[in-house]
């Protein structure tokens, strides 16, 4: 069975400098994956590329064995859901009203919703525990209710994959739990692909099954998270002298020197 | 389509009832308005057959039948026509100001029929919608160009739309001027007159627009995923270059299917959905029907509005662009007010991108602007064509040459570089490349104080004209800082006050050349910048006037470069910014006025100059400004001494060539310096 996401030989230039350089990955279906790096690593640009918003200056990108191209625009957004980095503000739409525009890749510009699509988003609301906030205007709520109701959007969207880029970084430390519980526990529950940047090495290790690393352009490492979480890996991923313990099976704490 | 997805459960959000019963009223009052004259002489059951019958045995029967029940049914098609048009633009780009007139589209048909008019005017009797088209398709593919590379942000778009407007208009002013014989019927429709003779305009219109507003709503659904940013709606499967071309295409269809038919009906696009939105229509599909019905009903009005003036004015005649412009003014105003936080304006975080070109040495630069500068002078003085041939004027004889040459050479220079000036600190203040005196609406803030003394036929004389017009533009101004103040003098706060500004002007404008005859060319002169009425004098006060300004702003270097690091910032660093702000806004409107009565509001030296200056390498404030001075000199330099010879004997106003030549210059550079 081919890989969910393959990537071989990815390279993305912006004028002189190269963004990404030789990048070659795979990702398996229902595996939860983190992006790690500093700054202008590359990999918000990596993500994007995945999630067909932008086109690579070369190499091969393939979604189940075929290539990009290959698929429709809204075909592909029944597999992919995508949540960028800033959502912008919504004026005025309300979260149900956000969460049904997630049936969009299903039903298009003329069709009708249907009781099952009325469902769905029913669900995407519920699962996110959103049912109270259902009628309020998204850009009134908190910055982590904000962010579970694009999850929600994404839900509603019926995707087998998550791209989702820094989605907790404007969130505060129970927030930023509770999304990546979220995420995590829908991930298994309905065997979800998900594909994450995220900062926080410590939180990455403990709800991702894998972490990849990318350091100016390129591949640096690449592993379950006992095998990153290593102060010897994470001072080659950051630059800085690291350090870790392991409190306690698949709990890592790191540390700066 | 949309309705049935929503489902609005019962504690969901409910419609404020402020919005059906003002449009209401809206329609009751405009109904009311459009039937009163005729009471007296029909019974109101004859009034309502007179859509469909007529007595011809009674003369006022037949009038109703054939003037007054056309002309309502074409106002309320045109402005239902143009409110749907206007809220679809406003998802399209997320925009709350963008509508057909601020994205000069109907500026853009206008000027397509005209062109059909001069050229070919067979095109024009076979179908008048395809000339009309391709000037508003012409327009907003110029707005897209300029403002592709610039990211889409709600200003930059608006500003750009503003800028091809005034591009546009300029080209039909030369065309005018040039040929003038041939427009002069032009004039009334230019303005929007929806006087009606027959029903066959409304029974052409009416199949045009009913197919239109059936196109748009099926967009709807797509549309709707646009207010989720690009990366959103795309990564849902909508092809939202697609889409927004699309739905773009059918509003250039709408607008110029109108214009062509009825003139520049100008801001019911605007305004009605501005309206809707203000009174709380919220969901796509509320904003869509509230706008449609508010567009209509704010047409018929205005139009009533404008026959009602007509009548009473000795059949002078008002056309309804007038009174359209005269209700979309207040309407940007009340959005001014209603748009309180720059967050909620989606797209706004997508800033224009900076030019930065490589840095030269402002030596260099500075010394080649000034010699080419004095060589422009060389030759102005100099080198002209007589009445046989074009021959060189000694030096020995310059003093003689002087009087006739020299005070407009010298007042052109220094409007140039005060207008370069002015344009390098708007732009510096609203961290705006577009930014500008001219779109400001300070240029236009005096502009509408001599349209004014045009109007009431007071002659006080080029002395009296000048101190009006400086004390409009500093009313303008007195108005921007009023309105600006709440935001403490934000940038996009400021432009849209100038945008509303620069309606009340358009409104007078019109007016004016709906009257047609001399009051009518003698204004237009001076919008355009003739600088052939200067005297020495004057020259001499403005030299003196620009000199100590220029001076002054070397006092404020400093704070014009922290400005842009944004309020935070600025004031972190210990600048008292609303201070700040307020001094800069002085010294610019100043210099505005002072190149404003000379050069007239049109000409986009303002906003030309300061680019110029950082293209050619200008990054910092000083040097930017001092660069910018000698290229606004010397642009409007040229551009006087062109006007005087190109069509000698007779006088081009310079301000129109400055504009024509500096409305090419800028669509040319700003999509080549916006690319990396």
């Amino acid at each position: 069975m081919p890989a969910f996401f393959e990537v071989a030989q990815l390279a993305v230039r912006l004028g002189e400098t190269a963004v990404l350089h030789n990048v070659s990955l795979a990702f398996r279906e229902g595996e939860v994956t983190a992006l790690l790096g500093h700054n202008g690593s590359g990999k918000s640009t990596l993500l994007k590329i995945l999630a067909r918003q932008i086109a690579p200056t070369q190499g091969v990108t393939l979604l189940n064995g075929h290539p990009f191209k290959a698929t429709g625009s809204r075909a592909f957004a029944r597999t992919v859901g995508y949540l960028p980095q800033h959502p912008p503000a919504t004026d005025g739409l309300t979260v149900r009203e956000l969460v049904a525009l997630g049936r969009y890749p299903w039903r298009g510009p003329l069709g009708r919703y249907t009781a099952e699509d009325q469902g769905l988003i029913d669900r995407a609301i519920q699962d996110t525990g959103l049912t109270r906030f259902a009628d309020r205007a998204v850009d009134t709520l908190s910055g982590g209710e904000r962010q579970r109701a694009w999850i929600a959007m994404l839900l509603a969207q019926q995707t087998r994959c998550l791209l989702l880029d820094e989605p907790i970084s404007a969130l505060d430390v129970k927030h930023q739990v509770e999304t990546l519980r979220l995420v995590h526990g829908l991930a298994a529950e309905r065997e979800l692909t998900v594909i994450a940047v995220l900062h926080d090495v410590d939180l990455a290790a403990r709800f991702c099954d894998r972490l990849v690393a990318l350091k100016a352009g390129q591949v640096v490492a690449d592993g379950a998270p006992a095998v990153i979480m290593d102060s010897g890996v994470l001072e080659s991923i950051y630059g800085v002298a690291m350090g870790v313990m392991e409190r306690a099976p698949g709990q890592w704490v790191s540390y700066v020197h | 389509m949309f309705a049935d997805s929503a489902r609005a459960p019962a504690n969901g959000p409910i419609l404020p009832t402020r919005l059906p019963v003002t449009i209401t009223l809206l329609w009751l009052i405009a109904l009311a308005a459009s039937t009163i004259p005729w009471l007296d002489q029909l019974a109101p059951g004859e009034l309502v057959a007179a859509f469909w019958s007529y007595n011809q045995e009674y003369y006022p029967s037949v009038l109703a039948h054939y003037s007054w029940a056309p002309r309502v049914s074409i106002a309320i098609l045109i402005g239902c026509g143009l409110g749907l048009a206007g809220a679809v633009t406003q998802q399209i780009l997320g925009n709350p100001l963008a509508s057909p007139s601020t994205l000069g589209v109907e500026a853009g048909g206008q000027f397509g029929v005209t062109m059909a008019t001069l050229f070919v005017p067979g095109l024009l009797a076979f179908s008048p919608d395809l000339a009309a088209v391709a000037g508003g398709l012409l327009a907003i593919g110029l707005v897209i160009a300029l403002t592709w590379r610039l990211g889409f942000s709600p200003v930059t778009v608006i500003l750009a739309g503003l800028v091809i407007t005034f591009f546009l208009g300029a080209m039909n002013m030369a065309f005018l001027l040039l040929k003038g014989e041939w427009l002069g019927n032009l004039f009334i429709w230019g303005a929007g007159s929806l006087v009606q003779n027959n029903w066959e305009p409304f029974l052409q219109l009416l199949p045009r627009v009913l197919i239109l507003a059936i196109a748009m709503l099926m967009l709807m659904r797509p549309l709707a995923l646009l207010q989720l940013g690009q990366a959103s709606a795309s990564a849902l499967g909508a092809k939202v270059a697609l889409v927004r071309g699309g739905a773009l295409l059918l509003v250039v269809l709408m607008s110029s299917v109108v214009v062509s038919r009825v003139g520049v009906v100008a801001f019911v696009g605007l305004a009605a959905p501005v309206l809707a939105k203000l009174l709380g229509a919220r969901s796509l599909g509320e904003r869509l029907f509230w706008s449609t019905i508010t567009g209509g009903g704010l047409l018929l009005l205005a139009d009533t509005l404008a026959h009602w003036a007509t009548t009473l004015g000795n059949g002078s005649i008002v056309p309804t662009g007038t009174t359209t412009a005269l209700i979309g003014g207040p309407v940007i105003l009340m959005a001014l007010q209603g748009i309180r936080n720059t967050h909620h304006m989606p797209g706004a975080d997508s800033s224009p991108a900076g030019f930065l070109p490589t840095r030269k040495p402002t030596l260099l630069i500075a010394g080649i602007l000034t010699a080419l500068l004095v060589l422009t002078i060389a030759v102005s003085m100099a080198w002209s064509p007589g009445l046989s041939s074009w021959h060189w004027t000694p030096v020995s004889n310059w003093g003689d040459a002087w009087v006739w040459r020299g005070p407009r050479l010298l007042a052109a220079i220094l409007a140039g570089m005060a207008l370069g000036m002015a344009g390098t600190l708007i732009q510096r203040m609203t961290g705006n490349p577009m930014g500008s005196p001219e779109l400001l609406g300070i240029s236009g803030g005096a502009a509408l104080v001599m349209v004014v003394l045009v109007l009431t036929g007071v002659d006080i004389g080029r002395g009296g004209q000048l101190i009006a017009a400086t004390a409009g533009a500093a009313a303008a101004l007195g108005l921007l800082i009023l309105l600006a103040r709440r935001h403490r003098f934000a940038g996009n706060q400021l432009l849209l006050g100038g945008l509303a500004l620069y309606v009340f002007m358009d409104a007078g404008l019109r007016l004016v050349m709906a009257s047609g005859g001399t009051v009518a060319s003698r204004l237009l002169n001076w919008m355009y910048g003739s600088t052939w009425l200067v005297s020495e004098q004057e020259a001499i006060g403005l030299m003196a006037l620009v000199l100590t300004l220029g001076a002054l702003l070397l006092l404020v270097l400093r704070p014009l470069t922290l400005l842009p690091l944004g309020d935070a910032a600025a004031s972190s660093l210990g600048l008292p910014v609303a201070r700040a702000r307020l001094l800069l806004l002085l010294l610019a409107s100043v210099l505005t006025a002072a190149a404003t009565v000379v050069i007239g509001p049109l000409s986009f030296v303002g906003l030309i100059a300061p680019h110029l200056a950082r293209v050619l390498g200008q990054q910092t404030v000083g040097r930017q400004l001092l660069v910018a001075a000698l290229a606004g000199g010397l642009l409007l330099a040229i551009a006087d001494y062109l006007a005087r010879v190109v069509v000698f004997p007779n006088q081009l106003p310079s301000g129109l060539l400055a504009a024509l030549v500096g409305g090419v210059y800028f669509l040319w550079g700003l999509s080549r310096h916006g690319r990396h």
